[in-house]
């Protein structure tokens, strides 16, 4: 025994009878604590399922934060989620139309899962038109405009006349009395043009390449993210495909929707849950095994982190009243450091006499296990101070996290694990004396010229290490689905989802204004190809503004007495009063269109997405809308599209991929001043209790991420936001191998690097393995892990500093 | 990827659809009838042309309008439609783009490319010339009767958007159809007679023929 253990061993011993009782009584506190979590967790996830945040735009400071900007992305999105598209081609149309037949008809076997959209064309058409009948006079294509500018009011009557007289006038909707010029046929076609999809033998027809393709729209009956509607609905999908091959072998099937890309997602990530899940469990469970032929172990381990996780939930839950999805994957992984405070017992335990009952062994253990929650709560509090707030909940969860498991292990573990609990096993003796061979670092020629060496590698590699905050390289969807995507994409002339503009105004008719003033300035870039063109509601409502003039337009060089009514009067022998009665008919037609009223119609129904209305909240009333592109060429130049927004007041460019990649910037670079801050205050933290020898604890950690970030450099792998995060593990795991390696006896040392092999092991099976993850995050987050925590667990000894002097008498 | 369904463009390709259908309607008096005995009855000239003589009599005008000019229609190539009387126009139908000019320039067009309609108004009218009943048969119900070589058909859009815009067609003929009745919702009806029908090679002039080039 050392002098410290003995009176460690012996002093608490006798003079407080009345300790265990305390202690008996905190426990049973603790219990009672752990229940009120639990239950409290069943009543938040289970009475009021409430769920985690998913935008990763929530986890913007909330001075970046726009309500209006996610309301427009909630909804795009929302407009899309539900909906699955399917094209079905064939060279010919007969061939293509029995084949959607046959997809149909295996489709309509399960109507609780997918409903085909169907409107009754006839029974709309009437509402359709109703909407527009009153304000045809407001309405008039650009084209249209430039040339009532243009020509005079005779070529106008020419015009009409010949429309009049020929069999065929050009588009024609309803009697020739309301329409005389063709203005307001000529304005429905342009809207029609805005899609490439046309009737066809009662289907939704596309022609692309050859091939004549039907349209079969349908809406998911139950959200595309539930796992058992995947479960369900993606094979159906696919039963339809095959049997639109048996009816038609040359059909071409193309099929797009959010739910194919969840549940592609969903499928990969459970199937790595049951192969890196399961080998990474069964490794740990047969690790403790072989260490302490008993599965006590595990099970105590599993409880300690599980309550911190119960714990940093509920109390996290009830400060922020709400949790982002990435808080609970990062927060969970970094209460994973929680393992320490348990295996550092348990190996403890195992080292120390029988004699010594549990509760002085924690009196023993107490200042260590206390410096390691010490100094991974200021090391995560670090993250608290910046402005991000996944950030700051990240670090609240993370330490609160902690604080529960650590007060599960000392308040729960001496009463649980008795001397007799644990007994060591051969292989766990062999490795423990494996210490006593471990080369040891100084401060020779060697040692610096390895010191030299090593630097050289890591600015080396550092040097070379690149940064990226892409979020398309954090995503890993199937090469198919994307290129089905696309495909319709341009089939259907759809405008992308994640770039548009967003115009805002203090009235409806100031951002119809604006819009109209931006699809002026995007003129050039339909000219170009650049897009084929917008959506945008004041294509279907222009502004107040706009309407009256061309109103004003039209009255005044086809309708005033000598314009183009006069001379068609003239031509077809009819009086003044006739001309009159006409003028009259066609002026009635100018009740202003409204948005409201448009969005409210059948006919606005499709653009409803577009158009947010009255937004913003007490302060002022603002109102916004979304301008889509369509037909983007060339994602290169998006730059091209941006520029236009900043020179028209209220009209903003959102480029969601953009945005979420700045996220993912000012997250990395955030999180690595945070890591940095951490290694200064721990370090400092541990200069207290180690004075100088506190480099020996904080070096391993270091070295590790360093020759890790170094090895990424080399080998071409760009730093992200999960590497750092890992970083961040493996200080916390880092230090506490330094603290455990501190002991200052030979005895205790040989069982403190148990504990470091453990947890380094532990930490290898459960973050490591997820390198083998086809998720990029994941993978990142676990090669830094694997690398890392290799490097920590193996270099840790080297820095232990010389053998303790050997007053150990066992 | 935001898409939606779009139902009023179903109405909206009718409303395209029925413009050119009023030219269409003209065609397809050659080989409209469901009845074999009728498409028996129609000669299948490969190139057709004849003077036409219309009346359309517009709600809201006392008087009806009078018009009158050439048509040719050419399998394979396209229809050609010369209004000559009161006022010259002519429209050309090709597989490519329906075009109006007046007064030697462009009134109107329409490009396949850019309206999806064209391509599909061509290609039924194109089988219609070739007597391929079946392809009419899917847009319209036809409802025909035939005497002494002189036959009746009326047809009637099976989508109810595309009736409602071109309402109800008739045609009369024989060997070639004689006659084309159309009367629309809005109470607007066109009577088109053919006569003069020439077919071969020699019934086109050099200068119709170099339209379709």
């Amino acid at each position: 025994m050392t002098e410290r253990a003995d009176s460690d061993a012996s002093s608490p011993i006798a003079p407080v009878p009345a300790k265990p009782k305390v202690l008996r009584g905190l426990a049973l506190a603790w219990l009672l604590i752990v229940a009120l979590l639990l239950s409290h967790n069943a009543y938040l996830w289970l009475v009021q399922r409430v769920s985690p945040d998913t935008d990763i735009l929530a986890l913007l400071p909330s001075s970046r934060h726009d309500d209006v900007m996610q309301q427009a992305f909630a909804h795009m999105v929302d407009s899309a989620q539900q909906k699955v598209v399917v094209l079905v081609g064939e060279r010919d149309w007969d061939k293509a139309m029995q084949a959607a037949s046959a997809y149909e008809a295996v489709i309509g076997k399960q109507p609780s899962l997918l409903q085909p959209m169907a409107g009754d064309a006839a029974q709309l058409q009437g509402a359709w038109l109703s909407t527009f009948n009153q304000s045809r006079l407001m309405l008039l294509t650009q084209e249209q405009r430039d040339k009532l500018h243009k020509d005079s009011p005779q070529q106008w009557g020419q015009l009409a006349l010949s429309a009049m007289y020929g069999a065929f006038g050009g588009p024609k909707l309803g009697a020739w009395q309301d329409d005389p010029f063709g203005l307001f046929s000529g304005w429905v076609q342009a809207r029609a043009q805005e899609t490439p999809v046309r009737p066809r033998d009662g289907r939704l027809f596309v022609e692309s390449g050859g091939r004549s393709y039907v349209l079969l729209l349908m809406n998911l009956q139950q959200s595309a993210f539930s796992i058992s509607a995947q479960e369900h609905v993606i094979p159906l999908l696919d039963r339809a495909t095959q049997a639109a091959k048996q009816s038609a072998p040359d059909v071409e099937i193309i099929t797009a929707g959010v739910i194919l890309h969840a549940a592609a997602g969903s499928r990969q990530a459970s199937s790595e849950m049951t192969t890196i899940g399961a080998g990474s469990l069964i490794g740990i469970v047969l690790l403790m095994w072989l260490t302490f032929r008993s599965l006590k172990p595990i099970t105590l381990i599993a409880l300690s982190i599980a309550i911190g996780c119960l714990g940093a939930l509920s109390v996290s839950w009830l400060l922020f009243g709400r949790l982002h999805l990435l808080t609970l994957v990062f927060g969970a992984s970094l209460v994973g450091i929680a393992q320490d405070y348990a295996i550092y017992f348990l190996c403890a335990r195992l080292g120390t006499d029988r004699h010594m009952d549990s509760r002085q062994l924690l009196r023993r253990l107490l200042p260590g296990l206390g410096l390691m929650l010490l100094a991974a709560v200021i090391g995560y509090l670090g993250m608290a101070l910046t402005p991000f707030p996944g950030l700051r909940q990240m670090a609240v969860f993370s330490v609160l996290g902690l604080l529960f498991a650590w007060l599960t292990v000392i308040l729960w573990f001496p009463a649980l694990i008795h001397a007799d609990s644990l007994r060591s096993t051969g292989l766990a003796d062999r490795y423990s004396h494996s210490i006593g061979k471990w080369p040891q670092f100084r401060f020779n020629r060697i040692g610096v010229v390895l010191l030299a060496v090593f630097a050289v590698f890591v600015v080396a590699g550092l040097m070379r290490l690149k940064v990226s905050d892409d979020i398309r390289a954090l995503q890993k969807t199937p090469q198919h689905l994307i290129d089905d995507q696309i495909k319709l994409g341009k089939l259907l002339d759809t405008p992308t989802p994640a770039q548009f503009y967003l115009v805002r105004g203090d009235s409806a008719e100031i951002v119809l204004q604006r819009e109209e003033q931006l699809k002026r300035h995007l003129q050039t870039a339909i000219d170009k190809k650049l897009i084929s063109g917008v959506q945008a509601i004041s294509n279907w409502v222009p502004s107040r503004q706009q309407q009256q003039a061309d109103h004003d337009l039209v009255a005044d060089k086809l309708l005033a007495p000598q314009g183009a009514l006069a001379a068609i009067a003239t031509a077809i022998d009819e009086n003044e009063q006739w001309q009159q009665d006409l003028r009259q008919r066609l002026l009635a037609q100018s009740k202003p269109l409204l948005p409201d009223a448009f969005i409210a119609s059948p006919a606005g129904q499709p653009w409803r997405h577009l158009w947010l209305g009255k937004t913003g909240g007490q302060s002022a009333t603002q109102y916004a809308s979304i301008v889509a592109v369509r037909g983007l060429s060339d994602y290169r130049q998006l730059q091209v599209l941006a520029d236009v927004a900043p020179g028209i007041s209220g009209v903003q460019w959102v480029d969601k991929v953009a945005d979420i990649s700045s996220v993912l910037s000012y997250y990395r670079q955030y999180m690595t001043w945070a890591l940095l801050a951490a290694y200064a205050t721990i370090f400092m933290l541990l200069s207290l209790r180690y004075r100088r020898a506190a480099w020996r604890a904080i070096a391993p950690p270091l070295l590790a991420t360093l020759a890790t970030l170094a090895l990424f450099g080399v080998i071409g792998q760009p730093l992200q936001l999960f590497h750092v995060l890992a970083c961040l593990l493996l200080l916390g795991l880092g230090v506490d191998y330094g603290i455990f390696l501190q002991e200052p006896t030979e005895r205790h040392r040989r069982f403190a690097w148990l504990t470091v092999g453990l947890s380094a092991i532990s930490a290898l099976l459960s973050f490591g393995l997820l390198a083998l993850s086809s998720s990029p995050p994941l993978h990142a987050f676990g090669l830094t892990m694997l690398i890392g925590m290799a490097l920590v667990w193996l270099t840790s000894p080297c820095f232990a500093g010389s053998k303790p002097p050997t007053y150990d008498t066992n | 990827m935001i898409f939606t369904l779009r139902t009023f463009h179903k109405i909206l390709g009718a409303l395209a659809v029925t413009a050119a259908f009023s030219a269409t309607a003209i065609t397809t008096a050659n080989a409209a009838a469901p009845v074999a005995q009728i498409q028996a009855a129609l000669a299948k000239p490969t190139l057709m042309c004849g003077r036409f003589d219309q009346t359309k009599q517009l709600t809201g005008i006392k008087k009806p309008l009078l018009s009158n000019g050439r048509f040719c229609v050419a399998s394979g190539k396209g229809i050609l439609w010369q209004t000559l009387q009161p006022f010259p126009s002519t429209l050309r139908i090709t597989r490519n783009a329906i075009v109006q000019m007046q007064n030697g320039r462009v009134a109107m067009r329409l490009d396949a490319q850019q309206e999806p309609v064209v391509k599909m108004i061509n290609n039924v009218l194109f089988s219609l010339l070739a007597g391929d009943l079946s392809q009419l048969d899917k847009l319209f119900e036809l409802d025909g009767t035939i005497k002494n070589g002189n036959w009746h058909v009326a047809l009637k859009a099976r989508e109810p958007g595309l009736a409602k815009a071109i309402g109800d067609i008739q045609l009369d003929g024989g060997a070639y159809v004689n006659k084309v009745t159309m009367q629309e919702a809005s109470g607007d009806h066109t009577d088109i007679v053919f006569s003069g029908i020439q077919t071969g090679d020699k019934a086109m002039t050099p200068e119709e023929g170099a339209m379709f080039d």
